[in-house]
């Protein structure tokens, strides 16, 4: 955790990060154009960057694009709010208890990696086509997320601070204030920054193969109808999201440790 | 404790789902409908954004279904894969489905029943589906298609027992067909690509095939039947029996649909925009199918015989219940 914050120092110098960034994108967009026109590949199923541009621009002029794109936002939010609540309550509870670590460590590992989309099936029969089901998928993507990040995270508490909490009697909502929380907090900040992620591709993905609303849905749409530039627009749209989402990430990440060394060493540098 | 994590995820999301849902624009229907003078039923379908629901749109657009006492939403789902157990569960009133997944939910006592009429083969050619191949291959007839890859949208469904009805009654082996599962919006690139030797391919997407060299060898549904009814709007049997009233509504609103829409193939393409994202040149080029709602017992009768002939199922299917 605390490496991705060094790494980002060591763009070539004299070049601003951002310049490189956008000369990558930049680059991507000419081969983007290239390889259609050149014939590489048929221009009818990966229009030219420009023409994708074109559809991307005409569907941002239009009020469905934007309730879509909000719908989006307000579903990926309210996934991620649930995930990041339920997985830092019950990660403190379960790590603070042994037998509770114990009795649930196998069930965990054998919960985490069953495939969110899997459940699509259940999430249609029991809570329908709607919102209800994409958030379904969406927090039992991230919620593992966030839970296996601070139960790391409370079992990394000092023992002696522990201990010395114990021996002073703190009540339990005192020490884990006190104690427990700030060795927690990074790991929490972690697993937010990972469950943000797999929210978003889960809430795009419910949309495109579930309730058909939101950017996922415009997209499903035009998958429908062979409009394949304006497809590739909105998978565009999906990545700045994307891009959104992970910058919102770190910024919430860097306020919540400014004390921490991992994130006090990042603007050091 | 074990199921108790999964299931406060769950409980936290449907809650909040719920709430989410209860503000939401979607549905202000059910509680402002009551305070109209003339009391709206709110009843929601499933449909799939494609050209064939085209009439119901066009209804809902002018008004048919509020004349019938109806206040209907329109959800568009992933097929008939999230449309049946949206209806049985009861979330949707109605849905649309193709006719052999409805006789295959039946074969597998899902409690369906038919209510109109979908769509139609157009009878003759062009028609709205049908079997694409390179106009450079040698695929001349559906005979020829026996020992070759042939894409479909769905393994086992309408799709495939059409084709190999098609290929029998051209004195094809309609045992020996590779049939491979693809959306049909990927197949014109897979026969492009040459991934597939035919594809069995529904409009637009067999417009956007044939617009620039592929021909198409066999109309499946025409070859089947001329009249062949491709789906149908399907409610669930509990809803049916006690809701009558509503199914007859429903129905009689479709008939003006259905009418409307096969009169003026124009107002049909000017609804197609406000639910899909269809190009002006493949939509001005492109087949329609044909729009009634008259429902054919005959065809549900000939899809279950086809399902049985080509082991879709083990047994006759006992689709007496489904009937409307």
């Amino acid at each position: 955790m605390s490496q991705a914050g060094r790494v980002r120092g060591a763009a070539a110098p004299g070049i601003p990060a951002w310049m490189l960034g956008a000369a990558g994108v930049a680059t991507l967009l000419v081969l983007l154009e290239l390889i259609p026109r050149l014939g590489l590949i048929d221009p009818r199923f990966l229009p030219p960057a420009s023409e994708i541009l074109a559809a991307l621009a005409e569907s941002a002029s239009t009020a469905v694009f934007w309730a879509a794109l909000w719908h989006t936002v307000l579903t990926w939010a309210i996934g991620l709010a649930i995930s990041l609540v339920a997985g830092v309550v019950l990660g403190v509870v379960i790590g603070m208890i042994p037998f509770l670590r114990e009795f649930t460590a196998s069930t965990i590992e054998f919960l985490r990696p069953v495939p969110s989309v899997a459940l699509i099936p259940v999430a249609v029969l029991l809570l329908g086509t709607g919102m209800a089901s994409t958030l379904l998928l969406v927090v039992y993507a991230s919620f593992w997320q966030v839970l296996i990040q601070v139960l790391a995270g409370v079992q990394d508490v000092d023992p002696i601070a522990s201990d010395t909490a114990r021996s002073y009697r703190f009540r339990t909502l005192t020490r884990i204030r006190t104690v427990v929380w700030p060795t927690t907090l990074p790991y929490a900040m972690t697993g937010l920054r990972l469950a943000a992620a797999v929210a978003l591709i889960l809430t795009v993905t419910g949309e495109l193969l579930i309730s058909f609303d939101g950017i996922g849905g415009l997209l499903a749409i035009a998958r429908e109808s062979g409009a394949v530039a304006s497809m590739y627009a909105y998978v565009i749209v999906a990545g700045m999201l994307g891009v959104v989402v992970n910058i919102l990430a770190r910024w919430t990440e860097r306020r919540a440790l400014f004390w921490h060394p991992s994130v006090r060493l990042e603007v050091m540098v | 404790m074990r199921k108790s994590l999964s299931l406060a995820a769950v409980a936290l999301a449907s809650a909040l789902a719920l709430t989410a849902c209860g503000t939401s624009s979607e549905e202000p229907s059910t509680d402002e409908g009551a305070s109209d003078t003339t009391e709206l039923t709110p009843v929601t379908v499933g449909v799939i954004p494609i050209v064939d629901v085209a009439p119901i749109y066009l209804g809902v657009e002018e008004g048919f279904f509020e004349e019938q006492g109806l206040d209907v939403t329109l959800e568009l789902a992933q097929g008939g894969a999230a449309i049946v157990p949206a209806v049985v569960s009861g979330e949707y009133e109605f849905g649309f489905s193709n006719v052999t997944s409805l006789l295959l939910a039946t074969y597998n006592d899902v409690p369906l029943k038919a209510v109109a009429a979908g769509v139609f083969s157009t009878g003759t050619d062009p028609d709205f589906g049908g079997v694409a191949v390179l106009d450079d291959s040698d695929i001349e007839s559906p005979a020829d298609l026996a020992g070759r890859t042939v894409a479909v949208n769905t393994l086992n469904n309408i799709g495939d027992s059409t084709i190999r009805y098609a290929v029998e009654q051209d004195g094809g082996d309609p045992s020996d067909i590779d049939f491979v599962e693809m959306g049909f919006p990927d197949m014109p690139a897979a026969l492009a690509a040459g991934q597939v030797d035919a594809a069995w391919i529904l409009e637009p997407h067999l417009t956007r095939a044939l617009l620039p060299g592929a021909r198409v060898v066999s109309w499946n549904y025409v070859e089947t039947d001329p009249d062949l009814m491709i789906a149908a709007y399907f409610t669930s049997q509990d809803f049916a029996s006690s809701n009558p009233d509503v199914v007859e509504g429903f129905v009689a609103a479709l008939q003006a649909s259905f009418e409307l829409a096969s009169s003026d193939p124009a107002v049909v393409a000017d609804i197609l925009d406000t639910y899909t994202d269809i190009d002006p040149e493949v939509k001005d080029a492109m087949t329609l199918p044909r729009f009634e709602s008259e429902f054919s017992e005959d065809t549900v009768a000939l899809l279950a015989d086809l399902a049985l002939q080509y082991g879709l199922v083990d047994e006759e299917i006992d689709y007496s219940a489904l009937l409307p």
